[in-house]
């Protein structure tokens, strides 16, 4: 790299382009930039590498994902086919969208370190995989490529670029295609890709279908998918592409954990919150029509996108509160908000989304409670 | 008397540990001053060039407080006096005679230290040229005479990496440090603090409060330990002395002579002998490093890894330093640094992100393994802070330089030394110690 750098550099020829000369020679070659002053000895992780790791942690659940993409079409269409067809199926749908997200967002990302002319963040290699986890594998490419655009510029570049951002880019990109083209994302008719107009109903609408029922009995009643607790645990359903198989998810969050670089703080808080809240709803179920107050917490847990948007996505530290105690509350009230909203809005039954989504908004305030209880404790001191 | 146990912090496993051996150092025959190493004095030189100075003689005094001067480490005839940019008197050199001489000062008996009264106290430490012994929380700096500290501080430990151990530098000057701490007491109406570790030979100390502390480092500053002890509150100030100079100060008060000996502590993957070397303050980095550095290039530390400063071999000893580190300098690049799967030889984390287990020792360099990037925060600065002070928010006050937040949130209890942990362990790579440092200046300037 080093012949090619002289025209990269100030003064060269391509001067202008230096993020991208940057950005490809630190993949190839970890830097050698020196400590200055201060520590003149550092830790070896740095961002690129702990950025990597989630990608580690994301790759069970992403080829699970793919499996089970397949699988799901096998399934509708009636056919049997072993995992390892399921698999080249279903990388037929999912290599489209990784490769238009990582492009759409790759093209935005060096743009504007172009014209910032700073470096090429590496926060966006998580958010580009994200995203094609969390859609249905029906997903129309295009919309894909304007929904990455949305949550990279909107969700994180106006704001500055990496650690300045407020909300999640990928779920940022996801609520844009939710409220902006519903039917592509929601629904009975999206999630079996390859099988036109297979209506399948996910194990949450299920559970949301009919009124004054048990979900749980709903759920073991229904006939055209296996939704039991431990096909829902082990993820054979149909959903988002990463976001079925509770196993997947939970071997990402413990490698995620042991490495240190998740915040084992706020997924504990949101599982406690979950299973507080959900144990809560029923207690009240006997009272109330809506059959989601009687999902058992065990259920909740495996459903929908909660325990993907809670490895992956609420654990994003810049948008998570950034004090210990308040990535706890922060935690817990993803739990609880994720009940609330399966529970409260019958027609859109899956919350994860919007719960993690509005504690981002909500993260700071967290932080400033703790910040003056912080305060307070010094000033009752400072009093004595 | 409290008993204080740490549990966030890291102890650094860097290879060259000095050993538990004292050895003296090779005699020398010049010294110098150092007035920058005191950022908060605007020195006016008080000798020139060809003067004849004894040890104890004043060099230098402090144009905002006259009363502060600053005693030759040595005596001889001021050799040179070199200036930097801007006239900054970088360093004061002294061609050493061969039998020295020395200022003397009053006598006391041992029995009559603990009654002396604050102000027989100041005034013989000022009449000493050694006030600058005497450092001041907030800000780190030398304390104001004029001041009425709440406490004094005293740390019986080092726990920053390759620093000196000081049961081996105390080791037979306890007599001498207890008359040190006797003298201190008079400084304050409030109560003078000392905090040693589990077992310690200082531990039968007298007239003092002793605390003792365990835990990682930072445990061993001065700093963490005043916040568990008895914190700073705003418009409050307490003193602080390195143990090494209490000795110092215990036998000026028993001799009335300005003994500079020191020990100091030379270590670093570098160091072919990391060794506890007995010197003197001023000693020029030759005689202490010549023959002790591997081939190749290196980066002379005067002070520790984690908030020395870059220094060279024609650096002189500090009045501060007690520790030499010298590390190599790397430019080397791992081929897809980040996936490649680390062992314990190349790879160096707090996070579990590489296959490196182990508690082998591990040879540092100057690379700083990664750029600065926006500000993440992984959970690392909590972890490596054992202070109740929220890291990330006082951190984000100082960017946006909100004093008044800055205050509510602690920073008058927190000093750069405090955070350099933090800095080590960043994934960002940003340097909160650096950080703290501003907020300290700015408060300083705004206060």
């Amino acid at each position: 790299m080093k012949f090619l750098k002289k025209y990269f550099e100030k003064g060269g020829k391509l001067e202008y382009f230096f993020p991208i000369f940057e950005m490809v020679d630190t993949i190839l070659f970890a830097t050698d930039k020196q400590t200055k002053s201060g520590p003149h000895i550092r830790d070896n992780i740095d961002l690129k590498r702990a950025m990597t790791m989630v990608i580690i942690a994301l790759i069970p659940a992403v080829i699970f994902g793919i499996i089970n993409t397949g699988y799901q079409q096998a399934q509708a269409l009636g056919i049997e086919r072993g995992w390892i067809d399921n698999l080249f199926v279903g990388m037929g749908y999912f290599l489209p969208i990784l490769i238009v997200s990582y492009a759409a967002g790759g093209f935005w990302e060096i743009l504007f370190a172009l014209v910032r002319k700073h470096e090429v963040d590496e926060g966006f290699f998580v958010t580009g995989l994200l995203i094609p986890l969390i859609v249905p594998a029906t997903i129309p490419l295009w919309q894909v490529a304007v929904a990455t655009s949305f949550g990279v510029v909107i969700g994180k570049m106006i704001f500055g670029g990496t650690g300045m951002n407020i909300f999640n880019p990928a779920l940022t990109a996801r609520a844009f295609l939710f409220f902006s083209y519903p039917g592509n994302i929601s629904g009975d008719l999206v999630w079996i890709a390859g099988a036109d107009g297979y209506s399948g109903a996910t194990a949450l609408s299920v559970s949301a279908s009919q009124e004054g029922a048990n979900a749980v009995s709903l759920l073991t009643e229904m006939t055209q998918f296996d939704y039991s607790w431990w096909n829902l645990f082990m993820g054979w359903v149909p959903g988002s592409i990463g976001e079925t198989s509770a196993l997947m998810i939970l071997i990402g969050a413990a490698f995620l954990i042991v490495t240190k670089i998740g915040s084992w703080r706020i997924m504990t808080g949101s599982v406690i919150g979950l299973v507080g809240t959900s144990l809560l709803t029923n207690m009240f179920s006997d009272y109330s029509t809506n059959t989601m107050l009687s999902l058992t917490p065990h259920y909740h847990l495996v459903m929908g996108g909660f325990l993907f948007g809670t490895v992956f996505m609420a654990t994003d530290p810049v948008t998570a509160a950034f004090t210990n105690r308040g990535r706890w509350i922060y935690g817990i009230m993803i739990g609880l908000l994720t009940v609330v909203i399966r529970s409260a809005n019958p027609a859109y039954p899956e919350g994860t989304m919007l719960a993690i989504l509005l504690m981002n908004a909500f993260s700071p305030l967290i932080d400033h409670f703790v910040v003056q209880g912080n305060i307070k404790r010094r000033v009752a001191r400072y009093a004595k | 008397m409290s008993d204080i146990r740490l549990k966030k912090g890291h102890d650094i496993r860097i290879a060259g540990v000095p050993s538990k051996e004292l050895v003296s150092g090779t005699s020398s025959t010049s010294i110098a001053l150092i007035p920058i190493e005191f950022p908060s004095v605007k020195p006016k030189l008080l000798v020139k060039e060809g003067d004849a100075v004894t040890i104890g003689t004043p060099l230098f005094f402090d144009k905002v407080h006259p009363e502060i001067k600053f005693a030759s480490p040595g005596g001889g005839t001021i050799q040179k006096i070199q200036f930097g940019a801007r006239r900054k008197i970088e360093r004061i050199i002294i061609a050493l005679d061969k039998e020295e001489s020395a200022l003397t000062t009053e006598i006391f008996t041992n029995n009559s230290l603990v009654s002396l009264g604050k102000e027989k106290v100041i005034e013989t430490i000022l009449s000493a040229n050694l006030w600058h012994l005497i450092r001041q929380r907030p800000f780190n700096k030398i304390a104001c005479p004029e001041d009425n500290p709440k406490a004094i501080f005293v740390s019986g430990l080092n726990t920053a990496p390759l620093s000196v151990d000081l049961e081996l530098a105390l080791k037979g000057k306890e007599k001498e440090f207890q008359s040190g701490l006797d003298v201190l007491t008079n400084l304050t109406d409030g109560k003078t603090h000392l905090t040693l570790p589990k077992s310690s030979i200082l531990a039968g100390m007298k007239n003092v409060d002793i605390h003792t502390i365990s835990g990682a480092h930072p445990a061993g500053n001065v700093g963490i330990q005043i916040h568990h002890i008895d914190p700073i509150n705003p418009h409050e100030v307490v003193w602080t002395v390195s143990a090494q100079h209490v000795v110092t100060i215990g036998k000026l008060f028993l001799s009335g002579v300005y003994d500079p000996s020191i020990v100091v502590s030379v270590g670093g993957p570098s160091v072919t002998s990391p060794e506890h070397i007995s010197t003197r303050v001023g000693a020029p980095f030759t005689g202490l490093l010549e023959n002790r550095i591997e081939e190749g290039k290196h980066r002379i530390i005067h002070g520790d890894v984690l908030t020395g400063q870059k220094a060279s071999m024609r650096y002189y000893l500090g009045s501060y330093d007690t520790t030499l580190s010298v590390i190599p300098i790397s430019y080397e690049r791992p081929v897809l640094g980040w996936i490649r799967p680390g062992t314990s030889k190349n790879a160096y984390s707090l996070t579990k992100t590489f296959l490196s287990f182990g508690k082998s020792l591990f040879n540092f360099s100057t690379l700083q393994n990664g750029a600065e990037r926006g500000l993440v925060p992984f959970e690392v600065w909590e972890d490596m802070l054992p202070m109740d002070i929220l890291p990330n928010p006082l951190y984000r006050s100082i960017l946006a330089k909100d004093v008044e937040e800055m205050e509510k949130l602690g920073i008058y209890e927190c000093d750069p030394e405090d955070f350099a942990l933090c800095s080590f362990a960043c994934p960002s790579k940003i340097d909160v110690g650096n950080a703290i440092k501003q907020g300290l200046e700015l408060m300083e300037k705004e206060g």
